[in-house]
């Protein structure tokens, strides 16, 4: 074994020593050009949210968001968000139905225990129904943690592809971004699909 | 002439398993061909991710050094480790600088190659994994039987027998999937909750951006990063891509070819530490800088560890994961083991039957048949080559050579179907004696071709293996 601080120097130089056929960058702009899209995105992505185990709920412009979520999730008692107004087909409503702010705990642990997370996605993709999540709180287990899952997400913000996607997202300021794409789930146990494996076993994106 | 594989595979084929082990794969390759046939740039999509990776894999030092920088520059700790003991040893001075004892862990290939969790274990510190399979598999004191599907050979009430020995809250008699597996949930979240600190493997490492992208279906990495504030996440070099901008490419191929899903259902990027945590990049040679040299087997590095050439191989799913002798089985695992070490694994080199199905679902474009197919011509070398199967590659090789004995001989392939049983099962027909012969039609491919019986796939055919 090589010392430590020699290392990083000693895999440098065998790279540079044992590469042998240099290729070229490859130009993606014609499989991005080429790249699956649709008509109707909205009608798309409803189909592959259904498709992935998760669904997805057009807001109509009147209806109230707290109503709609408290419908989905009667049950839900211990609510966490970091959002309190979101626009809703161009108006703003207030969010009342959440019961505390993630950062409101000491630490991950005490999110434990929590019924529904309301977070906001900031782009949807059509072709696999994953929405992309900036961390915007200090404490990234609640996307992960409560038993379901609601995201708020513009549908105008629905592109068709994930190369479409990949331009457009960024971390953000905590460092940390996923893409979701409907509940948790495993086929481990004999090939079985199960959902709610370790993270939410619920999903649902409310498109504003 | 037997090898340790096909003597594995035998005991294997004896058991009650192997029907459902060979239909359960076949019908997650059938998802995968779904899900190519969904999208029309398919074809275009392998060929785009084969050419990034080649550009990447001949570009590692500039890529690793600008992953480095921006990673550094973002606050994460970037180290490096030349091989297995110093990889271990990394991650165990971090956990040990912390005073962590408790390690939750997400599926890792290359943890498992370095044999991480002995090591860890050796030192005091537990390392519980966290994927539902991998977790079973570990206190069962198993190995994966395969890189995806960890668990595919294991039976319902075997593993609702060990939760229930396990102590954990699960009715006698009931080993319903959906039942354990919520059991599970519940009772192993506390190991996440009372976890020092979480490790996890990392599919794409962006040098754009210094970030690691990790993907699961589960969320169990996701949880175990988001609960302690030290996080370690650990990769081989060759993991590395130029920018998010191919991540578009690599995460349309991932897990439509793994598991024929459009998308994992998480994809997380790693690029900051939790405020007041600590993130740790590990990057790790251990024998990958070996495979650049190596002109006939550099495309191994191209591997996205899907496990869809381990699904459509037909020897793979008759013959069961722990058949073979190195960790990774399959396709991939046949050449892996072959570059880590010949001697040592040149056992699994006769398990293949050359139907080349691997590369064509590989999504990297790896030529897998073609590289076993080299190794088999260098087994001399290693004083491993068996006299009988050399004789029969030796005649295929002359009668290939030769273009119109190669004609006759598969016009008239058909009357091998007419031929006795036990002369096609002879101790020479050596194929016939691991495998049942194929059947033979009556009019061969280039006869149907010339008589306009053919038509041209719309896309490049996909072999079907010898399943029909
Ligand atoms: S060799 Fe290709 S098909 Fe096999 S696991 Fe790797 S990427 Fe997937």
């Amino acid at each position: 074994m090589e010392k430590k601080t020699d290392s990083r120097e000693a895999i440098l130089a065998r790279i540079r020593r044992n590469t042998q056929r240099v290729y070229e960058r490859p130009d993606l702009s014609a499989l991005e050009q080429a790249a699956i899209h649709y008509d109707d995105r909205v009608e798309q992505f409803r189909k592959v949210m259904h498709q992935m185990g998760g669904r997805a709920v057009l807001v109509q412009p009147g209806d109230d968001l707290n109503e709609l979520i408290r419908q989905q999730y009667p049950d839900a008692r211990r609510v966490a968000s970091a959002l309190d107004r979101v626009e809703v087909c161009g108006r703003e409503q207030a969010l009342t139905c959440p019961t505390f702010h993630p950062d409101s705990v000491a630490c991950s642990r005490d999110l434990d225990g929590t019924d529904l997370a309301i977070v906001r996605g900031s782009w949807g993709v059509c072709e696999n129904g994953a929405v992309w999540i900036a961390a915007d709180v200090e404490q990234r287990a609640v996307y992960f943690i409560a038993e379901a899952l609601a995201i708020v997400l513009d549908r105008n913000c629905l592109v068709d592809n994930m190369h479409e996607a990949y331009r457009r997202i960024d971390t953000g300021a905590y460092g940390f971004g996923v893409f979701i794409s409907g509940p948790s789930k495993t086929a481990d146990i004999e090939q079985a699909l199960v959902f709610g494996a370790h993270g939410a076993a619920d999903v649902t994106v409310f498109l504003v | 002439m037997s090898t340790k594989h096909s003597v594995a595979a035998g005991r294997f084929l004896k058991g009650d398993r192997a029907v459902w082990h060979d239909e359960t794969l076949w019908m997650v390759r059938a998802k995968r061909d779904a899900m190519s046939h969904s999208l029309p740039e398919w074809e275009q999509l392998r060929d785009a991710a084969a050419a990034i990776k080649n550009y990447s894999n001949s570009h590692l030092a500039d890529l690793l050094e600008e992953f480095e920088r921006n990673a550094t520059a973002a606050g994460v700790h970037v180290h490096w480790a030349s091989d297995a003991e110093e990889f271990c040893a990394t991650v165990a001075d971090i956990l040990e600088a912390h005073g962590a004892k408790h390690l939750v862990k997400s599926k890792s290939m290359l943890a498992e190659e370095c044999g991480l969790t002995p090591y860890l274990e050796a030192r005091g510190i537990e390392a519980a994994e966290t994927d539902l399979g991998e977790r079973i598999l570990q206190l069962m004191h198993q190995r994966p039987s395969h890189i995806v599907l960890p668990a595919i050979h294991l039976r319902k009430e075997e593993i609702g027998d060990l939760f229930r020995r396990e102590g954990m809250h699960v009715d006698p008699g009931n080993n319903d999937q959906t039942y354990l597996t919520h059991a599970a949930r519940r009772d192993w979240r506390h190991k996440f909750l009372e976890a020092d600190a979480a490790m996890t493997g990392c599919n794409f490492a962006v040098a754009e951006t210094g970030e690691c992208v990790v993907c699961t279906n589960e969320g169990n990495a996701e949880m175990g990063t988001s609960q302690p504030k030290l996080q370690i996440t650990a990769f081989g070099l060759e993991k590395v891509v130029p920018d998010r901008r191919s991540l578009g490419v690599f995460t349309r191929l991932l897990a439509r070819s793994a598991t024929g899903q459009p998308v994992t259902t998480y994809t997380a990027h790693y690029r900051k530490p939790r405020p007041g945590g600590e993130l740790h990049f590990i990057i790790v040679d251990n024998g990958r800088t070996d495979i650049l040299a190596s002109p006939d087997h550099v495309k191994m590095l191209n591997c996205l560890r899907c496990g869809a050439c381990m699904n459509t191989c037909p020897v793979y799913r008759r013959s069961g994961g722990h058949s073979y002798t190195y960790f990774i089985p399959g396709p991939v695992g046949i050449n892996l083991g072959m570059l880590k070490d010949p001697a040592r694994y040149s056992d699994n080199v006769s398990a293949c039957s050359l139907c080349h199905s691997c590369q064509d679902v590989c999504p990297a474009k790896i030529d897998l048949a073609e590289q076993i197919y080299k190794w088999r011509q260098v087994l001399d070398g290693y004083g491993v080559a068996s006299a009988a199967k050399k004789h029969l590659s030796q005649a295929l090789e002359w009668v290939i050579d030769h273009p119109h004995l190669f004609g006759a001989a598969v016009r008239n392939a058909h009357l091998v179907n007419s031929l006795p049983h036990w002369l096609m099962y002879n101790r020479l027909n050596e194929w016939g004696k691991e495998h049942d012969m194929m059947h033979f039609p009556h009019e061969s491919f280039s006869e149907m071709w010339k008589r306009g019986k053919v038509m041209p796939a719309r896309t490049n055919k996909e072999n079907d293996g010898e399943k029909d």
